[in-house]
């Protein structure tokens, strides 16, 4: 929650015309949850890492916790949006 | 088995095919890569806390015991490909939009 927050934040700024591909961004979004999470969803299933039950809330969505799932939404948002920031910014410099 | 090894090593393997394939071709430009570091330090932040707390809990069974502070080198091979993986996803349906 708090890694989404502030890109979240800065993704209206009108320069960055961000929202304009909100169709885009929630394709991109939606097919790395559901590679990356089916890839959490195996590897807490055969052992490969587990969650600290202290660490966590206690929901469970296909044996992961709600943050786990909740990382998968955000990470890949930061991601496009910290791409964008960066691309824009390059082009500000070099024009 | 290193289970978790194969499988990073394999994301990473279709990321860059996936880059390829799909005409995207992000994993070419620089600015990529300055992108990447970007997420780098962040990550180091995240992840580690993640792994030094810890929360997430590893089974040495599964990867190669090398770590990079706390962090299972394989968790950066997780991370390059889906944060690359998103990206080429992003650029493809941005420019099919427009």
């Amino acid at each position: 929650m708090l890694s989404g927050f502030l890109p979240f934040v800065l993704s209206f700024w009108p320069p960055l015309r961000f929202w304009s591909h909100w169709r885009a961004l929630a394709y991109s979004i939606g097919i790395t949850l559901v590679i990356y999470g089916s890839w959490d969803v195996f590897a807490a299933w055969r052992g490969h890492w587990y969650f600290n039950p202290e660490g966590v809330w206690r929901f469970r969505l296909f044996g992961l916790p709600l943050e786990e799932v909740l990382f998968f939404i955000v990470i890949p948002f930061c991601a496009i949006f910290t791409w964008e920031a960066i691309n824009y910014l390059k082009g500000r410099v070099t024009k | 088995m290193k289970e978790y090894t194969i499988l990073a090593v394999i994301s990473v393997i279709t990321t860059v095919i996936l880059d390829r394939t799909s005409k995207v071709g992000v994993l070419k430009k620089r600015v990529f890569y300055l992108f990447l570091a970007v997420i780098l330090f962040f990550k180091l932040l995240v992840n580690g806390y993640l792994t030094a707390s810890p929360i997430v809990i590893y089974d040495s069974d599964f990867f190669m015991g090398l770590r990079i502070t706390t962090i299972p080198l394989e968790d950066f091979f997780f991370g390059f490909s889906m944060v690359a993986t998103s990206i080429i996803f992003w650029e493809y349906f941005k420019r099919r939009e427009a």
